[in-house]
């Protein structure tokens, strides 16, 4: 396989693929989840292999780019750099796969980790807590904007950190700010998050009086130790629409 | 009870196990069994890098898993056993006692598979694999996550 | 209601269905963003940030990972905004908004589903272009995937204004007082074990726990001195 050494060719296009990473879960579905739109955005950066063995290595690549693949949409760009960059190193295709399959366990929990379960409920929870005390629409936008700087900041980081250490992409991994942003998240996102929810209460029940306090403080508790104990069958939209039907009822026949 | 889940997924260790079931079970271990991974040890520190340090991740082959499984289950902390494919965990099982449940976490699209569930994917030799475990006694259900309700054997294969 | 004011925000929802999952992610699809928005369309940014929160609450119940299956709040919060507005005010729109939003939710939900089957059906047809690396065929697979799921996201927020608008119709100042702070005190108290349940079950029982009840107290202790 010809290999194609990244520092005599000219810049990669990692713009136009970061733009392609925006929309990595534009085709997702459950034969290939991911799979589609990693193999779009890691194109552009495997053009150059057309030439080589008369576009077999190029077709070849991006047929591995478009096979199964499932992580957390903000890291995908790690798993499409460092995939892009061994093909360009002439690592074989088996273990270009095996790259791709064994990044995908990694990616997903780092990313949820740190993404799901801490960057978006503590600037979600930040937001919350603006609103609840009047800040109103600039909390909103302060949510988007501080959000999106870390979210597109990740993202470009992912893309470049994998096309620099292709197949040692371990490596880019250990990166101190990443590992300390992650351990902190958690911690952070339970007190935020805790944080946010008496004063949320106070701000959605203002107009509340007596009895309908104590009827929120019931129903909130009930709920949420429904919720907890019944987790593989209830959810919060079936409890909610439950409620909601047992409190029509209720105002329609107590008149 | 230590083992608290005994899990075949084919990505392993991810959001779902480490997010997902660990913080609800508040698990101190994961066991990954998998040949192919406990002989490389560049995807062992890439699986290492997605739980949280506190966190313990053992990697064993199946042979290793087989003999350790009566430690694990004495261990004082909560653990998850995680294994790529039926075989290891139809091994561990033995001739029943030992594994009392298996989650089918995740089987994904592969060549030869069929899609049973959205996240499960199998050939007919694998269902037949899993129909086997359970005529051993081992009570074989799917579900990718807690909050998923859990799908009998029967209904996916 | 005017229909320019219906058109944009059938445009509106559109682009939070597409945020979700789709394009670009950027957390539009967020109840918070999605609702005030709405609102501003609307002429009544505090309705919409109400409904926000309240969905955002919803929305903490939820983790998108793998294959799991979830409702979709993005678009139900912006129908959720609409039958609310049009009550008049929160202590009249709030459960009726609830009400409509969750339905909207799960329909969203549902069809966030069907165009995931879709897409793999149509990425199976597929397979052999797929195999030989044609990139025009990946291309045609990736758009058109991304259109479907911008009409899906137009139908789901076509659902939930209509929806809104036979709610409106029908049930608008036909409930009695005690029905509607009912549904009111139903719609709050499901948001906050929706959203509790969901925090508790990311928070876990290890250390983080005691991370989040020193937040509770503090949050407590907040909004008393407020």
């Amino acid at each position: 396989m010809a290999a194609v050494s990244p520092t005599t060719r000219s810049r990669p296009p990692l713009g136009r693929c970061l733009l392609r990473l925006f929309t990595v879960q534009g085709s997702w579905n459950y034969e290939r989840m991911q799979g589609v739109g990693m193999g779009v955005a890691e194109e552009p950066l495997l053009r150059d292999l057309r030439g080589a063995n008369g576009g077999t290595t190029y077709h070849a690549a991006l047929a591995r780019g478009a096979h199964f693949f499932n992580a957390h949409p903000y890291l995908c760009g790690l798993a499409v750099g460092a995939t892009a960059r061994a093909e360009h190193d002439g690592v074989p295709g088996e273990q270009v796969e095996r790259l791709r399959a064994a990044l995908c366990g990694p990616l997903g929990s780092l990313g949820d980790r740190l993404v799901w379960a801490g960057w978006l409920p503590i600037t979600s929870g930040l937001a919350l807590i603006g609103v609840a005390f009047g800040l109103g629409f600039p909390a909103i936008l302060g949510f988007v904007i501080v959000y999106n700087v870390g979210h597109v900041a990740l993202r470009w980081w992912a893309l470049r950190a994998g096309w620099a250490y292709g197949a040692r992409v371990a490596m880019a991994l250990r990166e101190p700010v990443l590992q300390r942003a992650t351990a902190l998240s958690g911690p952070a996102m339970a007190f935020v998050v805790g944080v946010a929810l008496p004063v949320v209460v106070r701000y959605l029940s203002g107009g509340f009086v007596g009895w309908s306090r104590g009827l929120l403080a019931v129903a909130a508790a009930g709920g949420v130790a429904l919720l907890w104990w019944q987790r593989a069958r209830l959810t919060g939209l079936r409890f909610g629409l439950a409620l909601l039907a047992v409190a029509a009822l209720a105002g329609g026949l107590w008149r | 009870m230590s083992i608290a889940l005994f899990r075949i997924d084919d990505r392993l260790i991810h959001g779902q196990v480490v997010v997902g079931w660990g913080k609800p079970l508040n698990i101190g271990f994961i066991v990954l069994v998998d040949d192919a991974v406990r002989a490389n040890p560049w995807e062992q520190e890439l699986y290492r890098m997605g739980v949280p340090a506190e966190i313990d991740v053992v990697f064993a082959t199946t042979a290793e898993a087989d003999q350790q499984l009566s430690a694990w289950e004495r261990d004082p902390r909560v653990g998850i056993l995680v294994a790529g494919d039926i075989a290891a965990l139809a091994r561990l099982a033995g001739n029943g006692g030992r594994v009392e449940r298996v989650n089918v976490g995740g089987l994904h699209h592969r060549p030869g598979r069929t899609e049973r569930l959205r996240y499960v994917y199998l050939s007919d030799a694998e269902a037949a694999e899993l129909k086997a475990l359970a005529a051993r006694g081992v009570e074989v259900t799917a579900q990718d996550v807690p909050t998923a309700s859990p799908v009998p054997l029967e209904d996916f294969t | 209601m005017s229909l320019d004011t219906q058109l944009f925000l059938l445009a509106w929802g559109t682009l939070v269905g597409l945020d979700l999952v789709s394009v670009p992610q950027m957390m539009i699809a967020r109840p918070l963003v999605a609702g005030p928005i709405a609102g501003a369309i609307l002429g009544d940014v505090p309705i919409g940030l109400e409904l926000g929160v309240l969905f955002e609450l919803f929305q903490l119940d939820i983790l998108p990972m793998g294959a799991t299956r979830y409702p979709e709040y993005g678009p139900a919060t912006v129908a959720a905004v609409s039958v609310a507005h049009a009550a008049g005010n929160v202590a009249a729109g709030l459960g009726l908004g609830a009400l409509v939003g969750l339905i909207t939710a799960m329909v969203g939900g549902l069809t966030l589903h069907a165009i995931r089957v879709l897409n793999a059906r149509a990425v199976h047809r597929a397979t052999a272009a797929l195999e030989a690396g044609d990139a025009s065929v990946l291309a045609r697979l990736h758009v058109t995937a991304i259109g479907r799921d911008a009409a899906r996201a137009a139908f789901v927020t076509a659902v939930g204004l209509g929806l809104a608008s036979v709610t409106r119709e029908y049930l608008g100042g036909t409930l009695p007082p005690r029905g509607v702070t009912f549904l009111n005190v139903a719609a709050v108290g499901a948001a906050l074990a929706a959203g509790t349940a969901g925090t508790l079950r990311l928070v876990g029982r290890g250390p983080g726990f005691r991370w989040f009840a020193a937040g509770v107290i503090s949050g407590v202790v907040v909004a008393w001195l407020r």
